[in-house]
C-alpha cells in the first residue's frame, strides 16, 4: 500500500506583504490551485495563469471566508491516514515543503490553541493507546528521534553524549529497514514529552539569517516516532512496529537549487566553481530520456541527493503512506518561488513513483492458450461424435493432441538441425587458424593440426567452446599471469602459480617443465621434474585445471606402427582410457564434441 | 586615473584585492547564522571603489550612467557588430569603461550570491551596457562573456529559459568569433585592478578565459535541457567534460562520476560507442583520485576513513554503470534478434551478421573522433580499457558471453562495496542486474539444459534474499523479487517441458521435476498476490493503479500453471483444473467490477474469458471418466 498524496495550502497575506501592497495571485478551486502571472510577459494575451491539480488544494487565505481550511480539516484529511497506518503496523511519512515564511511551521506545528498536524498526530497516537490499552490489553512503547541532514551530513538533534557533534551514517538492514547508525532514541509517554524534545531539537537545528529572511532552514529535519505495539493474539505474543517520519524539507529556495531547475548553485559554491552541479544536469538527462514512454531501459544514475533519496527509499519502498504538503504565499511578490513550489509539488508523485515489477512478455503463454482454446472449441463443436477418441486426448498428461505431438516432433527435427548447423559454425570459427584445418568426413568433423597442442578441459560454467593451445617450437609458459612478460597461456584455477610451468617444444619433442612448487600431474601421477609428453596424456595443473595433450605427428606415426603390427598397446599411460577417450584418435566428430560441450559441468 | 602608479591607484588595487579575498576566501568561514557577512563587507568595498572611479569619470565627462540607457532589459545585440560603438576597446577610454564594468560585474555577482537577484541583475545589465559601448578587444572580451554567463544563470533560475538562452548563445558566438579573429590570451577580470606588472601570466589568462567559455557551454547544456532539447544538452555536457579534461580543471572523482552518468544517457540513446568511451574514461580518471587508504589506515584516522569510503563508493558506482552498459547492450541485441515468441530468430541473426560485415567502419570512426576525451597522459589507458569489451550489439553466443563476463566482473566489484549489510537496496539492485545478465545470456544459449542451468543460477542468487527481506520496509523490492522468481521458475518449467518433449516417454523423475518447478512458480506468484492483501488478509476490491496489471497477470499465470500440473490421478487432475478455473474467473470478475482494468490486460482477459467458459467442459469430461471408471 505504498501511496503518495500531495496537498497544497495557501496562507493569508502577511503583514509585510500588505505593507508592500501586494496582490493576491493564487486561486483555489476544488483540487486545483492556479497562479496568475502579473509580471510583464511581453505577450499580454498569452498564457498568464498556470493551473496545477493535486489530491488536495487548501485555501487558508481568509479566516472569515466560508472556504477557509482549518487545521482541523487538514488533520482530518491527511492526519487520520497517518494514524491509521501507524496502528496497522505500516510506516507513514509526512513531508512539508515550501518557501520560508509560507506557513510550513504553522501547518506542521501550529500555535498554542491552534495546533498543527504534528501535535494532532501525536495526540491521536496517545489517545488511541489509552483506548486500546483498556480493550485489548496491549502494551505500547513509543520512542522518538530527531536528526537533520545538512549538506549531506547527518546530525543528531537530540544527542546523547556519544553522538554529540558526531556525523552519523545512514545504513540499511534487511530486517529493520533504513536507520541512522548510533542515533539516540528517547522513550516518551506523553505528548508533552514529545513537544519538549521537538522544541529542544529545533533549537539545535541549523538556521541562518540572511539579508532577505530572518530565519531560513538550510537543512532537512526528520522527526521519527517509533511506535511498538505488543499484545497476545490467540495466546501468541505478537509485536508490530511502525515508524512515522515527519520531515521538514529545507526551505524551497534552497532545495530548488538542487532539484527544481538544477541551475542555481549549491550552498557555498560560488559561480566560478559552479561546475559542481554539472552532475545534476547530466543525471537529469539520463533520467529524462527514459521517462515519457514505457520504461524499456534501465540505467543507473550515480548522482543523487543521497539523504533525500534515503528518505524516499524508506517511506516509499515499503508498506507506507506518504503525504506531502506544499505551502505557498498568495502574494504576487513571491510569484517565482510559489511557481517553483507548485511545480515541485506537481512533480512529486512522478518523482516518487517507481515501477512495481518488470514483467516478462506473456507471448508464449498466449500462444499456448490460444492453441488449447482452439482445441477445446473443436471438441465442443465435434460434440459427442466420437467420445472415446476425445477422451484419449484429455488423458495425455501434457494436454497435447497427437497431431500436435507430431508437429512438435517435426519442429524438434528442425530445431536440432538448426542447432547442429550453428554449432558447427561456431566450432569452425574457433578452430579457423592456419595450423588447424577442419574437414567434414561423413557426418563427423575432423580436426587436422600439424603442431602439438593442448585441449583445455574447462570447468567454466559458460564455456562452450573448445580452447586449443598450440605448443610452438621453443618455450610456451603457463600460469595465472600478471607477470612481465605475460604468460603465453594465462590460466585461472585453484592452486595455480603466477608462473606455473613451461612447455618446451624441441623439434617436435614436447617436455613439461614444472616450476618450483608448482603442482603438475601427468595422467594422475605427480611430476616435479621435466617430463616428456606423449600423445594423448592428460595433464593436470594445480587442483582442477585439466588439459589433454595431442601430438598429431606422433599419433600419425603410432597409427602407422599399429598398422604394421609394431605397436603393442603397452604404453597404457599414453592411451589411458578415460573420460576424454574420444579425443584419442585425434578426431573429433561433431556429435562427440557436442556431447562434450553440453555435458561440460555448469 | 591615467597615472596607474599613483598612491591612489595602489590603494584602489589593495581595496579590490581585499574585496576579492573577503568574497572568495573569508566568506567560507562565515558562521551558519550569518552566512553572508563577508560578502556584505566585500560589497561595501566594491561600492567604495566604484564611487571613486565614477567620480573621476564624471570629472572627465566621459561616461554617462549605463543604467539609464534606454535599451530594453533583455534584448541583447549580436556580437561582432562594432557599428556605433563609442570607444575602441583597447583605447585608454575603453579600458576605463571596462574597469567600471568590471566593478558592476562584481557587484552584480555579489548581490546574486546574497540572494538579492533583482539588484544583481541591474548591476549586470549596467556592466553589459558599458561594454557594449566599446569595440570588442582582448581587454573586454572575457568580461563580455562572463557578464552574459551570469545573466544566463540568473534568467534560467527564474525559469525564463529563452532569455537565458539569448545571453548564453551570444557569449558562445563571441568566443568563437574572438578565437577566429584574434585568439590572443585576453585580459582576465582579475587583471583590471592590479599594480602594473602584477597581471597574470599569458598562460593563466588563457586558462581563465577558457574556463569562462567552459561555463558558457555548461550553462547552455542546462538551458537546452530545460528547453527539452536533450540531444543538444547531451552534446554540451560532453563538450564541458572534454574541456575540463583538456584544461585540467577537474576533480577526478567528480569528473569520473559525471562521465559515468553521461554514459547512462548514451545507453538510453543506444549509442554504445560513446557510452563505452565515457565509462572507460570514468574508470581511468577515477584512478587519478589516488590510492585507496588501507583498512588499517582508515581505522586510524577519520579523514582516511572518509577518503577510503568515498573512493570505494565512487568506484563501485562506476562499476554499476558498466553493468548497465553490458546489460543494455545484451538486451538491445536480444530485442533485435528475437522472434515473435521471444526466441532467437536465426534468419534475423544471419541477416544482421551480413549487415554488420557490410557496415562501413569509416562512419564509426568519424563519429568517434568527435567524442574523444583527449588528454595525452590518459588517452592510451582509456583506449586499452575500451578494448576489453565490445560496443557492437552481440549477434551470437560467444559475443554475448564476452560481454556477459565483463558485466559479471563489474557485478563482483560493485558488490564488494555495496554489501548486503548496510546497503540493502543497492546490493539487491546489483543482484537483480546479475540475474538479468544471466537471463539475457540464456537467450543466446541454444542448449536447453544449459539454459535451464543459467536460470537456476538466477533462482539461487535471488531466493535467499527474498526470504530474508522484511516486506514492511522493502515491499517494493520483495514484490519485484517474488515476481522475478515466479517468472524464472516458469521459464525453467517451460524449458524442462521442451526437453521432456524430446524424450519419447518422459520418466517419472522428469515429471516430478516439472511439477516441482510449476508449484515453485505458483508459490511466488501467490506470495506476490498475498503482498497486496490488507493486514486482515483481504484482497482489495480495487487495486492501486500500478498494481492492476502485475496482479492480474500473476493471477492469469497461476491459472495457467495450475492447469499444467501433471497428474495421473483423475481426482487431483480435477482439483488442479478447478483451481485453474477459479483463477481465470477471478481475472474475469475483477475486470467486470473494475472496467478500467480491461485496457491494461486486454489479451489476458480475452483468454481468461475463453478459458472460464471452456474449462468446465474439460472438467466434466474427467468427471464422467471417473464416474464410468467407478
Amino acid at each position: 500500500m505504498a501511496s503518495v498524496r500531495v496537498a497544497v495550502r495557501v496562507r493569508p497575506l502577511s503583514q509585510r506583504e500588505k505593507d508592500l501592497s501586494a496582490k493576491v495571485i493564487i486561486h483555489v478551486n476544488g483540487h486545483k490551485t492556479s497562479v496568475l502571472n502579473t509580471k510583464e510577459t511581453g505577450e499580454p494575451f498569452g498564457e498568464r495563469g498556470k493551473s496545477f491539480s493535486y489530491d488536495f488544494s487548501y485555501d487558508s487565505m481568509n479566516s472569515t471566508s466560508p472556504n477557509f481550511v482549518t487545521q482541523e480539516k487538514i488533520f482530518k484529511d491527511l492526519g487520520t491516514d497517518v494514524l491509521q497506518a501507524a496502528f496497522e503496523g505500516y510506516n507513514a511519512c509526512v513531508f512539508a515543503y515550501g518557501q520560508t515564511g509560507s506557513g510550513k511551521s504553522y501547518t506542521m506545528m501550529g500555535n498554542a490553541g491552534d495546533y498543527g498536524l504534528i501535535p494532532r498526530i501525536c495526540e491521536g497516537l496517545f489517545h488511541h493507546i489509552s483506548g486500546v490499552l483498556q480493550r485489548d490489553k496491549a502494551s505500547f512503547h513509543m520512542e522518538v528521534s530527531y536528526f537533520e541532514i545538512y549538506n549531506e551530513r547527518v546530525r543528531d538533534l537530540l544527542p546523547s553524549t556519544e553522538t554529540q557533534g558526531c556525523e552519523l551514517r545512514v545504513r540499511e538492514h534487511p530486517k529493520d529497514g533504513a536507520y541512522v547508525e548510533a542515533l539516540s532514541k528517547h522513550h516518551v509517554q506523553s505528548y508533552t514529552e514529545v513537544g519538549q524534545l521537538m522544541h529542544e531539537g529545533n533549537r539545535r537545528r541549523a538556521t541562518a539569517s540572511t539579508g532577505m529572511n530572518h530565519v531560513s532552514s538550510r537543512s532537512h529535519a526528520i522527526f521519527t516516532i517509533r511506535f511498538i505495539k505488543a499484545m497476545f493474539d490467540a495466546e501468541l505474543p505478537c509485536e508490530t512496529v511502525s515508524k512515522v517520519h515527519l520531515v521538514d524539507l529545507a526551505g524551497s529556495e534552497r532545495a530548488d537549487a538542487t532539484q527544481a531547475t538544477g541551475i542555481r548553485l549549491k550552498e557555498g559554491a560560488n559561480i566560478n566553481r559552479s561546475l559542481v552541479t554539472l552532475g545534476i544536469v547530466i543525471s537529469t538527462l539520463a533520467d529524462l530520456s527514459i521517462g515519457g514512454g514505457i520504461k524499456r531501459k534501465q540505467n543507473f544514475v550515480p548522482y543523487r541527493d543521497s539523504a533525500l533519496t534515503w528518505l524516499l527509499k524508506d517511506s516509499l519502498g515499503g508498506n507506507s503512506k506518504t503525504i506531502m504538503i506544499a505551502t505557498i504565499s498568495p502574494a504576487d511578490v513571491n510569484y517565482s518561488e510559489t511557481l517553483n513550489t507548485l511545480r515541485y509539488a506537481s512533480r512529486a508523485k512522478n518523482i516518487l513513483n517507481k515501477p512495481t515489477v518488470n514483467e516478462d512478455s506473456n507471448v508464449k503463454i498466449i500462444r499456448e492458450l490460444q492453441a488449447e482454446i482452439a482445441r477445446l472449441k473443436a471438441l465442443l463443436s465435434a460434440g459427442n461424435q466420437s467420445p472415446s477418441s476425445q477422451m484419449v486426448s484429455f488423458e495425455q498428461p501434457l494436454g497435447s493432441s497427437v497431431e500436435e505431438r507430431l508437429h512438435q516432433d517435426e519442429a524438434r527435427v528442425q530445431e536440432l538441425t538448426k542447432q547442429w548447423a550453428s554449432r558447427w559454425k561456431e566450432i569452425h570459427n574457433i578452430l579457423r587458424e592456419d595450423t588447424v584445418a577442419l574437414r567434414k568426413e561423413g557426418i563427423g568433423v575432423v580436426l587436422d593440426s600439424q603442431m602439438p597442442y593442448l585441449i583445455c578441459i574447462d570447468e567454466d560454467l559458460l564455456s562452450t567452446g573448445v580452447v586449443l593451445y598450440h605448443l610452438k617450437e621453443g618455450k610456451t609458459s603457463a600460469g595465472t599471469g600478471g607477470t612481465e612478460p605475460e604468460q603465453d597461456i594465462v590460466l585461472h584455477g585453484e592452486a595455480l602459480q603466477r608462473e606455473h610451468c613451461v612447455f618446451e617444444n624441441q623439434r617436435g619433442a614436447v617436455t613439461l617443465v614444472p616450476l618450483p612448487g608448482a603442482r603438475c600431474a601427468i595422467n594422475g601421477v605427480e611430476v616435479t621434474q621435466p617430463y616428456l609428453l606423449t600423445q594423448g596424456v592428460n595433464i593436470q595443473l594445480g587442483k582442477a585445471t585439466m588439459f589433454h595433450f595431442n601430438h598429431p605427428q606422433e599419433a600419425a606415426q603410432l597409427r602407422e606402427k599399429r598398422k604394421s603390427g609394431l605397436f603393442v598397446s603397452s604404453d597404457s599411460t599414453a592411451f589411458s582410457v578415460d573420460t576424454f577417450s574420444h579425443f584419442r584418435k585425434n578426431r573429433v566428430s561433431a556429435t562427440a564434441l557436442r556431447d562434450r560441450l553440453t555435458r561440460s559441468p555448469v | 586615473m591615467a597615472d596607474n602608479q599613483s598612491a591612489e591607484w595602489t590603494a584602489v588595487c589593495e581595496k579590490f584585492r581585499l574585496a576579492h579575498e573577503l568574497s572568495e576566501i573569508e566568506s567560507k568561514k562565515d558562521p551558519e547564522n550569518n552566512p553572508f557577512r563577508s560578502k556584505y563587507k566585500a560589497r561595501d568595498l566594491l561600492k567604495e571603489i566604484h564611487c571613486s572611479l565614477k567620480k573621476d569619470f564624471e570629472e572627465e565627462g566621459e561616461v554617462d550612467n549605463g543604467a539609464d540607457s534606454e535599451s530594453s532589459h533583455t534584448v541583447d545585440g549580436e556580437p561582432g557588430n562594432d557599428f556605433g560603438k563609442a570607444y575602441a576597446g583597447d583605447s585608454p577610454a575603453g579600458l576605463r569603461v571596462a574597469r567600471l564594468a568590471v566593478l558592476q560585474y562584481h557587484l552584480g555577482v555579489n548581490h546574486i550570491e546574497t540572494e538579492e537577484l533583482s539588484a544583481g541583475e541591474e548591476h549586470l545589465m549596467t556592466c553589459m551596457k558599458l561594454i557594449d559601448k566599446c569595440t570588442t578587444t582582448r581587454e573586454n572580451v572575457s568580461l563580455f562573456i562572463q557578464a552574459r554567463n551570469q545573466l544566463g544563470i540568473l534568467w534560467a533560475g527564474r525559469d525564463e529559459i529563452e532569455n537565458a538562452q539569448g545571453f548564453l548563445e551570444i557569449a558562445e558566438s563571441m568566443y568563437l568569433l574572438y578565437m577566429k579573429e584574434d585568439g590572443q590570451p585576453p585580459l582576465d577580470l582579475q587583471d583590471f585592478f592590479v599594480p602594473e606588472g602584477e597581471e597574470s601570466s599569458q598562460q593563466e589568462k588563457t586558462r581563465r578565459f577558457e574556463m569562462a567559455y567552459t561555463h558558457t557551454l555548461y550553462y547552455l547544456a542546462q538551458v537546452y535541457k530545460n528547453l527539452q532539447q536533450f540531444e543538444r544538452a547531451g552534446q554540451y555536457c560532453h563538450s564541458t567534460l572534454q574541456r575540463q579534461l583538456e584544461y585540467k580543471q577537474f576533480v577526478p572523482l567528480e569528473w569520473a562520476i559525471n562521465a559515468a552518468t553521461l554514459s547512462q544517457y548514451y545507453i538510453t540513446k543506444t549509442r554504445y560507442m560513446e557510452a563505452r568511451h565515457c565509462l572507460a574514461a570514468a574508470s581511468v580518471i577515477a584512478t587519478l583520485a589516488g590510492e585507496i587508504p588501507s583498512e588499517a589506515a582508515a581505522k586510524e584516522s577519520e579523514a582516511e576513513f572518509e577518503k577510503r569510503e568515498e573512493l570505494l563508493q565512487k568506484r563501485a558506482e562506476i562499476a554499476r554503470c558498466w553493468i548497465k552498459y553490458c546489460l543494455n547492450l545484451l538486451q538491445d541485441a536480444k530485442k533485435l534478434l528475437e522472434d515473435n515468441v521471444g526466441e532467437l530468430d536465426s534468419d534475423r541473426q544471419e541477416e544482421l551478421k551480413r549487415a554488420r560485415r557490410n557496415e562501413e567502419e569509416e562512419k564509426e570512426k568519424g563519429r568517434k573522433s568527435a567524442i574523444l576525451f583527449g588528454s595525452s597522459d590518459t588517452f592510451d589507458s582509456i583506449c586499452s580499457l575500451e578494448e576489453k569489451v565490445s560496443s557492437m550489439l552481440p549477434l551470437e553466443f560467444e559475443e554475448a558471453r564476452g560481454i556477459f563476463l565483463v558485466g559479471q566482473g563489474y557485478v563482483a566489484q560493485a558488490k564488494e562495496y555495496f554489501e548486503m549489510d548496510g546497503h540493502v537496496t543497492d546490493h539487491i539492485e546489483i543482484l537483480q542486474d546479475h540475474s538479468a545478465l544471466f537471463k539475457v545470456l540464456a537467450f543466446f544459449e541454444e542448449d536447453m539444459e544449459r539454459r535451464c542451468k543459467m536460470h537456476k543460477r538466477r533462482v539461487d542468487m535471488l531466493e535467499p534474499i527474498c526470504k530474508d527481506l522484511n516486506a514492511q520496509y522493502y515491499l517494493l523490492i520483495c514484490r519485484q523479487l517474488q515476481f522475478e522468481l515466479a517468472e524464472t521458475y516458469y521459464e525453467m518449467m517451460d524449458l524442462k517441458l521442451a526437453v521432456a518433449d524430446k524424450q519419447d516417454q518422459p520418466d517419472v523423475h522428469t515429471i516430478k521435476k516439472f511439477n516441482l518447478l510449476c508449484s515453485s512458480s505458483t508459490r511466488y506468484y501467490q506470495m506476490f498476490l498475498d503482498s497486496v492483501r490488507s493486514p486482515e488478509g483481504k484482497f482489495p476490491e480495487k487495486l492501486e493503479d500500478d498494481l492492476v496489471r502485475p496482479a492480474l497477470v500473476a493471477k492469469f499465470r497461476v491459472a495457467r500453471l495450475q492447469s499444467k500440473l501433471i497428474s495421473s490421478n483423475p481426482a487431483s487432475q480435477l482439483e488442479n483444473l478447478s483451481l485453474s478455473l477459479e483463477s481465470y474467473k477471478f481475472v474475469v470478475q475483477y475486470c467486470e467490477e473494475n472496467p478500467e482494468a480491461k485496457n491494461v490486460v486486454e489479451t489476458e482477459l480475452e483468454l481468461s474469458v475463453e478459458m472460464a467458459t471452456l474449462l468446465p467442459l474439460k472438467i466434466n469430461r474427467i468427471k464422467s471418466t471417473m464416474a464410468s471408471a467407478n
